[in-house]
C-alpha cells in the first residue's frame, strides 16, 4: 500500500515539475494573483469543512499539519 | 475586463492566508484582515434528529514590519443532540451537550525564497483536551514557478469521558507533510501534497458500545488540486482528489469541484459539488448480531476479550454527496460577505469500487455558513 502511494507522489511530483512547459513569467501572473486561483481556500470555511466531515468519515487532513484536534474522533 | 471590476473576493485572499498550510502567495502581506463566521449544522437520520453544532469564529491576520505575519483564529463550538451507541440504532443513542472551544496561532517570516512558519493550536472541550505545534517551511525555485513546501507537526490529545469508562486516556500523533506547487500557464496552477501522520493511545469511542479500536494509527494522504483560469468567462475551476489510507483497513477517494463564476456589481457565485467513498476499518462489524447476546454484540463475542471490534458508522463502508452554493458579494474596497448553504447524504449504497455496509440508515447534513470580511 505503502508503494502505491509512493508511487502515485512521485508521478504527481514529476507531472507538477513539468519541464518541458515554457516557465511562466512575472508580468504573466495577473490571473494567477486572483483568490480564487489560491489553491487554499478560506480558512474558517476550511476548517469548518474538516471538523464537521472529521466528525462523520473516516478520512481527514491532507492539505496541512498541527491542526487542533477534537473528541469527534 | 476583470481589472474594470471591484476587487472580487480580495478579503477571502487575506483570510486564506490565515491557514497554515500551502499556497502560493510567498510574499508578505500587505494588509491585515479580520474575518468573521457563524455556522449552523444539523444531522439527522430517519426518525432521529442527531447533532446540531451552532458555531461562531473569528481569524485575524497581520502583516508585521513587513517581513512577518501574524494570524490567529477561536472557534466555540455549541454541540447539542443524539448519537447512536451501535450502527444507526435509535434506541438508547447518547444525549450530548458540549461547549467546544479552539484556538490557534501561526507566525510567518518571509524570506526572499521562501517563508518559515511556527504554529500552535489547541481546543478543549469538557472532556477532551488537544494541543498541537508546527513547523512549515517553503522554498520557490529560481523562477518563481515551482514552490516546494516541508513541514512537521505534533499533537497532544488527552481524553476523560464523562462515563469515567476510562480515565486520563492520551493520544499523541506526529505528522509530516511535502509537498510542491507548480505554476503551468499563466491560467494554471497544480499542487501535490502528502502528508503522513502516526499516532499511539487511545484511539476507541468511550461512548459507542463493544467499542474496542487498535491502540495506534497510521494516515497516509495525497492530495492532488488543480485550478484553471476561464478568462473569457470571467471564472475558475477549482478541482481537488484526495487519497486516504489507514492502518485500520480504510481506504477513502474524495473529489471536490468548485466553479466560481464572477457576476457584476461584485457578486461571486460558486456552485460546489463532492464525491466521496470509503472502504471499512478492518474490525467494524455489520448490524448481524450474536445470536445468544443480541444487539449489539457481534457473533462470537468474547466479554473481556481484546479482538478490535467497533459498530461506528463513521467505519463503515459508504459513499457520501454534498452539494452546495455560495454568494459572495464584495462591498467597497475593505468589506465582504458570504453565505453558503450545503445538503450532504451518506449511504452504504453509494460507495463506490466495492459493496458498501448493509444495514445502516441514510446520514444527512445540513450546514449554514454566513461571513464578513475587513481588510485595513
Amino acid at each position: 500500500m505503502k508503494a502505491r502511494i509512493v508511487i502515485t507522489l512521485c508521478g504527481a511530483v514529476a507531472a507538477l515539475s513539468g519541464c518541458a512547459l515554457p516557465p511562466v513569467q512575472p508580468w504573466e501572473r495577473g490571473e494567477l494573483a486572483r483568490p480564487d486561483m489560491l489553491i487554499q481556500g478560506d480558512a474558517l470555511e476550511t476548517r469548518f469543512n474538516e471538523h464537521i466531515y472529521a466528525s462523520k468519515e473516516a478520512a481527514s487532513g491532507g492539505s496541512a499539519v498541527g491542526g487542533g484536534g477534537c473528541g469527534c474522533n | 475586463m476583470e481589472n474594470n471590476k471591484p476587487p472580487v473576493g480580495q478579503a477571502l485572499l487575506a483570510a486564506a492566508m490565515l491557514l497554515p498550510g500551502l499556497a502560493h502567495a510567498e510574499s508578505p502581506p500587505e494588509r491585515g484582515a479580520i474575518s468573521v463566521k457563524y455556522l449552523y449544522y444539523k444531522e439527522d437520520q430517519p426518525g432521529l434528529d442527531r447533532v446540531r453544532v451552532h458555531s461562531p469564529s473569528v481569524s485575524i491576520m497581520t502583516p508585521v514590519a513587513g517581513e512577518w505575519s501574524i494570524a490567529g483564529s477561536a472557534t466555540v463550538d455549541d454541540v447539542s443532540g443524539a448519537s447512536p451507541r451501535y450502527h444507526t440504532a435509535i434506541s438508547g443513542a447518547s444525549q450530548m451537550d458540549d461547549l467546544r472551544k479552539a484556538g490557534d496561532v501561526t507566525i510567518t517570516r518571509y524570506l526572499p525564497r521562501g517563508t518559515v512558519s511556527v504554529g500552535a493550536a489547541f481546543s478543549t472541550e469538557h472532556d477532551y483536551r488537544s494541543r498541537a505545534l508546527s513547523l512549515q517551511g517553503t522554498l520557490v525555485s529560481e523562477d518563481k514557478n515551482t514552490t516546494w513546501a516541508l513541514g512537521i507537526g505534533g499533537s497532544d490529545d488527552t481524553i476523560n469521558p464523562v462515563n469515567n469508562l476510562v480515565v486520563n486516556e492520551g493520544r499523541q500523533t506526529l505528522s509530516i507533510l511535502a509537498g510542491v506547487t507548480r505554476v503551468f500557464t499563466p491560467v494554471d496552477i497544480g499542487q501535490a501534497t502528502y502528508t503522513h501522520s502516526s499516532g499511539h493511545g487511545y484511539y476507541s469511542d468511550p461512548y459507542k458500545l463493544v467499542d474496542n479500536r487498535p491502540r495506534s494509527r497510521d494516515q497516509d494522504t495525497v492530495l492532488l488540486q488543480w485550478n484553471h483560469r476561464f478568462i473569457e468567462r470571467d471564472a475558475t475551476s477549482r478541482l481537488s482528489y484526495r487519497y486516504y489510507h489507514d492502518s485500520f483497513g480504510i481506504s477513502a477517494h474524495t473529489l471536490l469541484a468548485e466553479w466560481v463564476q464572477s457576476l457584476s456589481h461584485g457578486w461571486t457565485i460558486t456552485p460546489t459539488l463532492r464525491l466521496y467513498s470509503q472502504r471499512a476499518a478492518d474490525f467494524y462489524f455489520d448490524p448481524v448480531y450474536d445470536a445468544k447476546f443480541g444487539a449489539p454484540f457481534p457473533p462470537g463475542y468474547v466479554f473481556g476479550g481484546t479482538a478490535f471490534t467497533s459498530a461506528d458508522q463513521r467505519l463503515s463502508a459508504f459513499g457520501a454527496i454534498t452539494a452546495g452554493v455560495k454568494v459572495a458579494k464584495q462591498i467597497g474596497k475593505d468589506w465582504s460577505v458570504d453565505l453558503k448553504v450545503e445538503r450532504y447524504e451518506q449511504r452504504g449504497s453509494w460507495r463506490v469500487f466495492g459493496d458498501g455496509s448493509p444495514g445502516l440508515a441514510p446520514l444527512r447534513a445540513t450546514s449554514l455558513q454566513i461571513g464578513f470580511t475587513r481588510l485595513w
